[in-house]
């Protein structure tokens, strides 16, 4: 999985593209730890390049929307694609974790 | 016996970089049964690649030897099956095959809950030193 982000002016969004699993769960984790540390506690996750998310990659999003939380802010998903909304819904974890069209739109309420 | 129309194995160390072999050999067994609806590939290879990080995450030696993952998966004209064996593991502790699924705030425990909500059955064996998750899914749709 390739991860990188970029901080706008209200939010940090972070690209992930790859497979979500148990390799790379443990990198997002460290990442967003980071971006949260450097000062941006609002941070969306774009998933549009993610074709696949199993419970490792789940339970990292969970810690990580935790973290952000904790620091003040909030994680939220964008671009969300087929396969990771499956894994979502049956852990009825899509009502935690909201997706968002855009990353741009998942900040645009407040 | 049924026919096996086809069929993709792997047998290594049980770890991290296994999964993603997985991954490839479950993609290169959709490039061989094309036939098989993406609503059910999507399915099945988020269950095998669960069970499969269960073995590489949890699995502890029965000896000095470390253990090693093996994945058979099939695919007749009505049924996907996989065997994930833990080979040279400990006996597990019992092992509650349906589980119910963790609540929002946990960040682990939703593997083994998950797999029997994607799959039709989901058995577990231990044979000759060998911890054996058997997923099958049937009947394919249309």
């Amino acid at each position: 999985m390739d991860l990188s982000y970029e901080v706008k002016d209200s939010y940090a969004e972070i690209t992930a593209a790859g497979r979500l699993n148990m390799v790379s769960a443990p990198k997002l984790r460290e990442l967003v730890a980071e971006v949260v540390a450097a000062g941006t506690s609002r941070i969306v996750i774009n998933l549009e390049e993610t074709a696949f998310m199993d419970s490792s990659g789940l339970g990292a999003l969970i810690g990580c929307l935790k973290a952000a939380r904790q620091a003040g802010g909030d994680l939220r998903i964008a671009r969300v694609q087929p396969q990771v909304q499956m894994v979502l819904g049956l852990t009825s974890m899509d009502k935690v974790l909201t997706s968002y069209s855009s990353a741009a739109e998942a900040f645009g309420d407040d | 016996m049924t026919d096996v129309l086809a069929r993709r194995t792997l047998r290594q160390m049980a770890l991290p970089e296994a999964i993603e072999a997985v991954h490839t050999e479950l993609d290169g067994l959709w490039e061989d049964a094309s036939f098989v609806p993406d609503m059910d590939r999507m399915t099945f290879a988020t269950a095998v690649i669960e069970a499969a990080s269960n073995v590489v995450q949890h699995a502890v030696p029965e000896s000095t030897m470390p253990v090693e993952i093996g994945v058979d998966i099939s695919v007749t004209p009505v049924r996907l099956e996989a065997r994930v064996s833990a080979f040279g593991a400990a006996s597990p502790d019992p092992i509650d095959t349906d589980p119910a699924m963790p609540d929002g705030e946990a960040e682990s425990g939703r593997g083994l809950a998950l797999i029997r909500a994607l799959v039709t059955t989901v058995t577990f064996k231990r044979q000759d030193g060998t911890n054996t998750w058997i997923l099958s899914k049937s009947p394919l749709h249309d």
